[in-house]
């Protein structure tokens, strides 16, 4: 016979309000095989599990179940509990009566009749359980950043220094990101490629780190602690040992002509490039699409020219694999494209700021690259029309963000400081220019975010305006604003020499692709999910994968570098542990019985099924049957679900198990 | 059987001397398969002792394989001799087997799922214009009554993949398909109306599990019908548990079963079970455009997740 205790939780007052606890204590007392049954306030608290774990020992049970609340918010707090009182914590169960039955139900009758149900099932589910031993998977203690922006910089750093290998791609022939880009950043105004190209050589000179640039990531294989990576590194047509980094390819280059990404068009670079002068790694790249010897076959200067002989017109995409034990995602973001309908988009464009059409409506990135040191201008500000200064300057922000009729409806967090950084980049470098600013809300929740704003307002005299544009249009060499100001209450019309849109934050084009690669979930956004809003805010739902910086949602330097750094933090405490410890719920095949159709190994969602050959002594194939490896199984139960011998059964969940709850009812 | 309709229709449905042309491709095939050594066993079928019946045979000689015949009373699906039946026979080496469409079709599901090698086999196929049905008079020729429920509505007489095609088809004439009237006469019915003609049929199941024993499909060596800890279902023919076999045995066909219906043939109580077959056929190709048995598959529609699957059924 068993014995098994009942310990009931009133939840303060969440179950005893709707179900008479000491009733179902009563009740469950008398079940066949229970030793015990107590109704106590606290369950969880400190005395609460100091009760479970004296009567583990003094009633000596073999079964323990809780009557309490979801075994997402508990099972683990009591199976430690009991697991301290000598007990396997696989012989303790939830029985939930609080979400499934207090919360739900009113009637105090029938609630108390479905608790003491709910608590029959679980002490029948415990009298068939099996103590289960935790699996142990060995760690490959390297790991993938996927991304060179500054997240993805800072978790390689920190894992590197931390004395692991890091292995980090970048899909763009530099890394950096969007931060080399940027002229100044809020609220300092300190420069950013003053503080981040020190960074990009840190990583490029990491003794622990391989650096992987205009490579993707081209498949996922494995699991946590065990990950096969497979990178394409796209064909850069240089041999990077070879090259030098001395420039003369780019210089003598025919083709000057073609628009500069890095300087959102606005200036130019040859067809054999680096992106920007600070480019890690400082090795070209030609752009096959524009250069003459791809497009008919004749040129080849950047060959002659180059000393190393580093230039290889016939290399081709090069696939490497790298084992890995976790990753981090770093991957970013886009900003929103604020043409009049992007297509495959399924928000609405900005038709009526004629962004694309008026040359001087711009976005807040191509301001950045105007305002930047090392940008095309050299800092100088000037219109991209005719090249004159703007005098009057015209900001406006949340374009795409927070407009649910466009199809965002998120706040992109960093427009509203870096709007009111350009309003002073612009007023130190044209002072008698005039900046305007139209604004839903100033949203400055940051250290010394708020006083930067006042100061952009007070000190350096931006003219904000409360209310939305409806329209904007050329006329004469002007740009015409149509606003209101909903404060004052009227119409407001600028002509302005220049405008710039603070366009929304958008998840990466793609993103969704590389998510189905890992196996990670996104939201309808395709910004990454973590696991819990609160309190995994930097893991995944799938086991050793974190994530960093805006590829999960909107985020600011400080914010992408703390979760970097909170990531690399997560990967180094998986690293900290020569072997990983699993919860042992797994599937496992009977031999005996299974006849090797493998509808198991067809639906398993995790490739942990394998078809393992039996032999004999003498080593003759006997039969073939189906095998689960316990490392990857994910514990999901599809495969006990298909098999059409049952040969298969989760531990934890046997059909034993799961028979003996439903004869209970 | 409508004994009377037996009585009243006794014209010849088909010119049954193709069999003889098949009979001699088969035997000429067998023959020098086992004389060169090709395969081990040649599983086909033999005159039976009473005038006019078949039953199956494993020929491992090239002597032996002159008795090989091909005639409209080779109803058996052989495809049984391979997982179940005579299961010996596979470890002699490659096999070749004598498959009708339907067999074909069988065996088909057989490589999907990882029974039978490909390779491993002869697959010597045969056309068939439809053979008896159960208890029909073997020594009369086929009839438009004595003809079995799913040859009046084939779609496979020739069968597809096969290593070689044996005999050809005579002129078929246009048969009443009866299964899919019943069919739809039961699809016509309430939910109410149609548990009733089921709960009926199964009331009368014995639990022989003949159906279970003769399906090519049903290969587990141990059916979780047999399990006892836990009982899935109850073991005795009683409503209950007959019921539940029923409906296990046709989930568990559902999208694997090729029609052959050998279960139907062999149920001693005269339960319509490929009706059943017939209706879970007709859900997945209707679901998912799916027919079982077309060509070996990597994975049927049920062992697979597709984000275009039609979920309006889910509300």
């Amino acid at each position: 016979m068993s014995r098994i205790g009942v310990f009931i939780c009133h939840c303060g007052e969440n179950i005893s309000r709707t179900v008479d606890v000491e009733r179902v204590a009563a009740a469950a007392r008398k079940l066949p095989g229970v030793a015990f049954a107590i109704d106590y306030k606290y369950m969880c608290s400190d005395p609460g599990q100091g009760l479970v774990k004296k009567v583990v020992v003094e009633q000596r049970l073999d079964g323990v179940v809780v009557a309490a609340c979801s075994p997402r918010m508990h099972e683990k707090t009591f199976r430690n509990a009991v697991k301290s009182a000598g007990l396997n914590p696989f012989l303790c169960e939830m029985a939930n009566i609080r979400e499934h039955c207090s919360w739900v139900h009113e009637d105090r009758e029938e609630a108390t009749a479905k608790a003491l149900d709910i608590v029959r099932l679980m002490v029948e589910r415990v009298k068939k359980n099996k103590a289960l031993q935790p699996i142990t998977v060995p760690i490959t203690k390297r790991s993938l950043v996927i991304g060179g922006g500054i997240a993805g910089i800072q978790a390689a750093l920190d894992i590197a220094d931390c004395g692991h290998q890091v292995v980090l791609v970048e899909r763009e022939p530099s890394i950096g990101g969007h931060m080399a880009q940027l002229s100044e950043t809020f609220p300092t105004l300190d420069c950013s490629q003053c503080i981040m190209t020190p960074k990009m050589v840190d990583v490029a000179n990491h003794p622990n780190i391989r650096l992987y640039t205009y490579a993707e990531v081209e498949s996922v294989d494995g699991y946590i602690g065990n990950f096969s990576i497979t990178i394409r590194k796209k064909a850069r047509s240089v041999i990077e040992e070879k090259c030098t980094g001395c420039g003369i390819c780019s210089t003598k280059c025919p083709q000057k002509k073609i628009k500069s990404e890095f300087d959102c068009n606005l200036g130019s670079r040859p067809a054999i490039y680096v992106p920007f002068p600070q480019a890690v790694p400082n090795t070209p790249v030609i752009d096959r699409a524009n250069c003459t010897w791809f497009k008919s076959g004749k040129c080849g200067v950047c060959a002659k020219v180059c000393g190393p002989g580093a230039i290889d017109y016939n290399q081709e995409d090069e696939l490497v694999v790298e084992p890995v034990g976790a990753i981090v995602v770093a991957t970013g973001f886009d900003l929103y494209d604020i043409g009049p309908k992007p297509a495959d988009s399924p928000i609405d464009g900005y038709g009526e700021f004629g962004y694309g059409t008026i040359p001087d409506v711009i976005d807040g990135m191509t301001f950045e690259r105007l305002a930047s040191a090392s940008g095309p201008t050299g800092g100088k500000i000037i219109r991209p029309s005719d090249g004159k200064e703007p005098k009057q300057v015209v900001f406006i922000q949340c374009v795409g963000s927070r407009a649910r009729e466009k199809g965002i409806s998120y706040c992109s967090k960093i427009c509203c400081m870096y709007t009111a950084k350009h309003t002073m980049l612009y007023h130190h470098k044209v002072h008698d220019g005039q900046a305007y600013v139209f604004f839903m809300d100033a949203r400055t929740p940051g250290k010394n975010y708020d006083e930067f704003w006042r100061r952009a307002v007070e000190e350096e005299e931006a003219v904000y305006i409360r209310g939305m544009v409806s329209r904007l249009y050329q006329k004469g060499d002007k740009v015409v604003v149509m606003g209101s100001d909903v404060l004052v209450g009227v119409q407001v019309e600028i002509e302005a020499d220049l405008v710039v849109l603070a366009t929304a934050v958008q998840a990466r084009s793609g993103a969704d692709t590389l998510a189905q690669k890992l196996g990670i979930s996104y939201d309808k956004y395709t910004f990454y999910s973590e696991a819990h809003a609160k309190l995994k805010p930097v893991e995944c739902a799938t086991a050793g994968i974190y994530l960093a910086g805006a590829c999960q949602g909107p985020k600011d330097i400080p914010d992408a570098v703390s979760q970097a750094s909170a990531a690399a933090a997560k990967v180094m405490t998986l690293f900290a542990r020569d072997q990983l410890e699993r919860e042992p719920i797994v599937a496992r095949v009977n031999e005996r019985t299974c006849v090797a159709c493998f509808y198991c190994k067809k639906v398993c969602p995790y490739g942990a099924v394998e078809e393992k050959e039996i032999r004999d002594r003498q080593g003759n194939l006997i039969r073939v049957v189906a095998y689960v490896n316990p490392g990857v199984c994910g514990g999901c139960g599809t495969c006990q679900a298909t098999c059409p011998s049952k040969s298969v059964e989760l531990d934890g969940y046997t059909d034993e198990q799961v028979m003996a709850m439903i004869d209970a009812l | 059987m409508n004994k009377s309709a037996q009585k009243l229709d006794v014209t010849p449905l088909v010119d049954e001397s193709y069999c003889a042309a098949a009979t001699q491709a088969i035997r000429c095939e067998a023959t020098r398969l086992l004389t060169e050594g090709t395969v081990a066993a040649v599983i086909g079928y033999q005159a039976g002792r009473r005038k006019g019946t078949a039953m199956p045979t494993i020929v491992s000689s090239p002597e032996k394989a002159a008795e090989l015949i091909f005639s409209s009373a080779c109803v058996n699906n052989l495809a049984l001799y391979l997982t179940k039946a005579k299961k010996e026979v596979r470890g002699k080496g490659r096999l070749a087997i004598v498959a009708k469409g339907c067999d074909m079709r069988a065996l088909a599901g057989l490589i999907a799922e990882s029974q039978v090698k490909r390779d491993e086999l002869v697959i010597i196929g045969v056309a068939c214009a439809g053979v008896y049905a159960s208890g029909a008079d073997r020594a009369a020729p086929l009839t438009n009554a004595t003809i079995a429920r799913k040859c009046r509505e084939c779609v496979v007489h020739l069968p597809e993949g096969a290593d070689l095609l044996a005999g050809s088809l005579p002129q078929q004439p246009m048969l009443t398909p009866l299964e899919s009237q019943e069919l739809a006469r039961l699809e016509a019915l309430t939910p109410a109306g149609r548990w009733a003609f089921w709960k009926e049929h199964f009331s009368r199941c014995v639990r022989c599990m003949a159906c279970r024993q003769v399906c090519p499909f049903c290969y587990c060596e141990q059916c979780l019908c047999d399990r006892n800890r836990p009982q899935a279902l109850e073991s005795t023919p009683r409503p209950a548990g007959n019921m539940a076999w029923h409906i296990v045995r046709a989930m568990h066909l559902a999208g694997r079963c090729a029609g052959c219906a050998e279960c139907e043939r062999v149920c001693p109580m005269d339960i319509p079970l490929n009706l059943l077959n017939r209706k879970m056929a007709k859900e997945l190709k209707e679901l998912y455009g799916y027919e079982a048995g077309l060509q070996p598959q990597e994975k049927g529609p049920l062992a697979e997740y597709k984000d275009t699957d039609d979920q309006s059924f889910i509300k």
